[in-house]
């Protein structure tokens, strides 16, 4: 009993602690003007698909290349609903969640087997090949792709309120109830045996684990959570296509979680802060030192990758670590 | 006190110097106009030489008082020829360096995308002057705001179908093309005109290399093409004719105008044998037609400006340049967006372009130019007229006949800096 | 049936190429227990190397030789440098599985950064050794040119002279030792550490010859060795780890699976091509083609 309402407790909290974060998201989208508006649904949007990593790979251990191509999946599931069943927004929102765990779970049946860099390279294939099907199939769109058009804010909100705030009312509304959700599935006891299994898993079976299963349905959730993520990303850019899905998206995920603390969900916010703000802040840096055509183009790059290798070699926990661990140190003299 | 009043009174003296109106990207000595275009990746071969072009004629009219004493500042943004950067960096564009209007984007796939996302309808920027041939641009309901300067594909397509059915009649032919709107526009228009192909082969963008454009060359071997028509990229007409050449496979190339400078062609490695006898469409007279008073200019602005290798594509970019200082010229002094679209519907047909065919801009119609001619390259890659002469036929890219023009174009302002209003 | 046997020997060609980067990744693999996402990058960095030394001397052996001596010493330095400080740092935690996967990604980012900045993104082109003309057989050309020939040719010769290195020399048993059981290999009087950067070396080497003799018909950009990367990624995965022979079994399977597809179906099926040869390989042998089954654990 006791248990059960410190449990509830903790609950409580947390729902108080996301409501306040979206009242403060709501104030900053008033003051702000419309490329950081459009900046944030961005960071909303890379919130939730970087959650999807931190599931997969932080919690159950398993290294996938292939986030990107089930954000594919789920934003066209979106695109294609809203356009030929005429659904209610949430619904073609819904549709991209169902059909992305549906691909995840099949996708996790198969990989159960594999291990390290076999996954890793069936996720790389998986990646590369799932957005390519695109350009076979006209329905999809091909290159040019499908239009994800959700329409205007409503009238009452007056002439002021764009539809990139619109956008990023609705992505930090998702975001905000599938963090929610994805944290208390976390720190459930599917989180626990997650991270069993990930420490060992022969270890975890003999404690009576079934592994593969627990595997499966962390893929399944981990797609669920990236499609949600590309319906949001579709729904950002009015359109879904396969050069949004690119194997670059899938390496910036993995870049993004690895930098801001692989299996710390608060981090995931860091993260895509990080992955919206680095490139900006290089572009101005690359425009500091000269328009040479050379510099602005690889000079970004350049400095996410360095950055990538310092944090990687240096925190590869994410920073949060390194702290606990220099606290620790702190505590113990 | 008296701080406080000196501080008021001198803000006001500099609020009174300020333009009466604040359109964005125009001040009293500025205008800031934006280009989304492949500078690097696998499209960017040619194309990537468009914005410092039309950034060379900037400069000479800027040296020369600019337009109405404003300077132009031309923002280049990288877009890979991606859809999803073309919306990212329009957005840079329009968002944070808060330009006046895109001039030439490029990119069908890109501008489709770009103008649907960012909404460049909505929020009234003008895009003039689009650097992509899709006819579905032309439609003004759709695309109020923009304005076309190549003929459409459709309309090249047509050309093409015109000549085939004159020239090549009784031949088999065969079709490569990018399996895009942009490619599946000509296409449209060669089966509305009644060309069978016998070889098709659509090839998806980005995939191009000498390993798919041997599969293309065995496929069309194999289909007996004796005329080959092409409908891609640069740096996809590259490899299949240098695979071509390798093969010993010599049909008759007809290349689509986008794909077919033969500088670019031969930086990519196809032999220059190879190119001696290719037809091609162009609308413009070849990039060493130092006789024709618009090239001859513009090669003095390149060497002096520029220093690019001249070919198609820098002659492009500046004429694009020149195209646009006379639509800022008539927006007037007070220069606002709707300015500039009502200034390109009511005057933009006259202005002075190095294009052979007319413009059509109007109340009703975003179309530029409207014509090509048929040209051959000799053995020394240059461009020369079909038959000695320039004959250009123009049409449109719906079902209207393909007529012989009797078009005069403008002359050259003089100086190359024009004077209109 | 003339456009079969066209297939297979585009295929095998383009398979031979994606042997080289398979090879390169197995040898990483086998030495050091990591998947080496920069090994394109290093592969495309010795390629511009041997890029400049054949366009200036106009001799293309000359730029290969340099291409490899330069992989060599790129491979070299990145195990010295950067991957003993990777695992003396990134060794604990959740991120121990990942970090050699992030860190290779990132040293592929800088490579193509660092690339980009002295080169520029402009498409290069390497001339190539052999005629690119395809044979004639009668009246018909085939599209097998010399070039395809040559490729051929010097790809069975370096696996011809990998495998008598690992298989006939005590460097060859050393690597093999380091990689198999480093602790006894140790015990045994091997320098482990030393030995597993010569192995990177030769990966990097083998990675250079595989980037010039692609480019050679092609163009060389910042981006142009991506697919090599992807498919040769694929094909040594296909092949199962663990084995050199695998790693080219399964680069010829790849490049003629997709040749085939290529020639038979069309562009944009490729790839999802590539991931079908994968899943289908590994749902029946998970560990690969080459496997002797659950012998070694990844």
């Amino acid at each position: 009993m006791e248990l059960w309402r410190k449990a509830r407790d903790v609950v409580r909290k947390k729902i108080f602690f996301f409501i306040l974060l979206g009242w403060v998201l709501l104030i900053i989208g008033d003051r702000v003007d419309e490329l950081r508006v459009y900046q944030g649904a961005q960071i909303a949007m890379y919130s939730i698909a970087l959650a999807s990593i931190v599931l997969l790979t932080g919690y159950s251990g398993q290294v996938s290349l292939g986030n990107g191509a089930m954000m594919a999946v789920g934003g066209y599931s979106a695109a294609l609903t809203l356009n030929n069943l005429q659904t209610p927004i949430w619904f073609a929102f819904l549709m991209a969640i169902l059909v992305s765990a549906l691909f995840g779970s099949l996708l996790g049946a198969a990989a159960a087997r594999l291990s390290g860099p076999y996954l890793a390279g069936t996720t790389l294939a998986l990646a590369v090949g799932l957005p390519a099907i695109a350009n076979q199939f006209t329905f999809l769109g091909g290159e040019p792709g499908l239009l994800f058009d959700i329409g205007f804010p409503p009238e009452s909100f007056g002439e002021e309120f764009t539809q990139y705030k619109w956008f990023f009312w609705i992505a930090s509304f998702i975001a905000l109830i599938s963090l929610f959700i994805t944290s208390n599935i976390l720190q459930s006891r599917f989180g626990r045996t997650w991270r069993a299994i990930r420490g060992n898993s022969l270890a975890a079976e003999l404690a009576g684990v079934h592994s593969s299963r627990m595997k499966v349905l962390a893929f399944t959730i981990s797609s669920a959570l990236a499609g949600l993520a590309g319906a949001v990303l579709a729904m950002t850019i009015s359109l879904v296509a396969p050069g949004a899905f690119t194997l670059a998206l899938s390496f910036a995920l993995v870049t993004g979680a690895v930098l801001a603390g692989i299996s710390s969900l608060p981090g995931v916010v860091l993260g895509g802060l990080i992955l919206v703000v680095i490139p900006e802040i290089a572009d101005a840096v690359a425009n500091r030192f000269g328009d040479a055509d050379k510099l602005n183009n690889y000079l970004p790059g350049l400095i996410v990758s360095v950055l990538l290798i310092l944090s990687v070699i240096y925190t590869p926990n994410g920073p949060g670590e390194n702290l606990r661990k220099h606290l620790r140190k702190k505590a113990t003299h | 006190m008296r701080f406080v009043a000196a501080v008021l009174a001198t803000g006001s003296l500099f609020a009174t110097a300020l333009p009466a109106h604040a359109e964005t990207g125009v001040s009293s000595s500025e205008i800031k106009l934006g280009i989304t275009l492949p500078l690097t990746g696998a499209a960017s071969p040619g194309y990537n030489k468009i914005g410092d072009a039309m950034n060379a004629y900037f400069k000479y009219v800027n040296d020369n008082g600019g337009v109405y004493g404003r300077k132009i500042t031309l923002i280049q943004k990288n877009d890979e020829y991606s859809p999803q950067l073309s919306i990212a960096k329009t957005n840079e564009l329009i968002l944070k360096d808060k330009v006046f209007a895109l001039v030439g984007p490029l990119g069908t796939a890109n501008f489709t995308a770009v103008h649907k996302s960012v909404g460049l309808a909505r929020r009234g920027v003008p895009s003039l002057f689009l650097n992509t041939g899709f006819s579905g641009f032309a439609n003004k309901k759709a695309y109020p705001t923009s304005f076309a300067i190549l003929p459409s594909y459709a309309m090249e397509a047509k050309i093409a179908a015109q000549f085939l059915k004159d020239n090549m009649a009784g031949k088999k032919l065969g079709l490569v093309y990018q399996n895009d709107e942009f490619g599946i526009d000509a296409l449209g228009a060669f089966k509305a005109a009644g060309v069978k192909f016998d070889v098709t082969i659509p090839y998806t963008s980005g995939t191009q290399s000498a390993a798919t454009a041997q599969t293309w060359v065995s496929q069309l071997a194999a289909g007996g093409a004796q005329v080959v028509v092409f409908f891609g990229v640069t740096s996809a007409t590259a490899p299949l004719l240098a695979v071509a050449a390798g093969a010993k496979y010599a049909p008759q190339w007809i290349l689509g105008s986008v794909g077919s400078d033969p500088l670019t062609l031969r930086a990519l490695g196809v032999p220059v044998a190879v190119l001696n006898g290719a037809l091609t469409l162009s609308g413009n007279p070849s990039p060493n037609d130092t006789n024709d008073e618009y090239v001859k200019f513009f090669q003095e602005i390149n060497t002096k400006y520029n220093k690019a290798a001249f070919d198609d594509y820098v002659l492009q970019g500046m004429n694009l340049g020149l195209m646009t200082v006379q639509a800022l010229r008539a927006a007037g002094q007070n220069l606002t967006r709707k300015g500039l679209i009502r200034a390109m519907e009511n005057k933009g047909s006259t202005f002075a372009s190095v294009g052979y065919s007319p413009l059509g801009y109007s109340k009703t119609s975003n179309v530029g130019h409207t014509g090509y001619y048929m040209a051959v390259m000799d053995a020394t890659g240059d461009r020369k007229p079909y038959g000695g002469s320039v004959v250009v036929y123009t049409t449109d890219s719906g079902s209207g006949p393909v007529v012989k023009s009797t078009f005069k174009r403008p002359a050259l302002p003089a100086k190359g800096l024009p004077t209109n209003s | 049936m003339q456009k079969v046997i066209e297939t297979l020997l585009i295929g095998l060609t383009t398979g031979s190429i994606y042997a080289l980067m398979s090879l390169a990744i197995v040898l990483v693999w086998r030495s050091t227990r990591v998947i080496n996402f920069a090994q394109a990058g290093q592969a495309m960095f010795a390629t511009y190397i041997g890029f400049e030394i054949s366009s200036r001397s106009g001799v293309f052996w000359l730029g290969l030789l340099f291409a490899v001596v330069g992989g060599a010493l790129l491979g070299a330095g990145v195990d010295y440098f950067f991957m003993r400080v990777l695992f003396k740092h990134a060794n604990t935690g959740p991120a121990a599985v990942v970090a050699p996967v992030i860190a290779t990604l990132g040293l592929l980012g800088l490579i193509r950064s660092v690339v980009g900045l002295t080169w520029g993104g402009e498409f290069r082109t390497i001339e190539a050794p052999a005629s690119t003309d395809g044979y004639t057989i009668g009246s018909t050309t085939i599209p097998f040119s010399p070039l395809n020939a040559l490729v051929i040719i010097t790809v069975s010769l370096i696996l011809i002279a990998l495998a008598i290195l690992f298989q006939r020399t005590n460097l060859g048993l050393a690597l093999r030792a380091s990689a198999y059981a480093p602790e006894i290999a140790k015990l045994a009087g091997i320098r482990t550490a030393r030995t597993r950067t010569i192995g990177w070396a030769i990966a990097g080497g083998v990675g250079g010859v595989a980037g010039m003799l692609v480019s050679s018909n092609n163009f060389l950009s910042p981006y142009s060795l991506d697919l090599l990367l992807v498919f040769g990624f694929i094909a040594a995965v296909v092949g199962g780890l663990e084995s050199m022979v695998g790693a080219v079994v399964g680069a010829l399977v790849l490049g003629i699976g997709l040749t085939f597809i290529l020639n038979y179906v069309g562009t944009s099926l490729v790839f999802i091509g590539g991931f079908t040869v994968l899943i289908l390989v590994l749902l029946i042998k998970p560990d690969g083609i080459m496997a002797k089954g659950k012998g070694r654990r990844a």
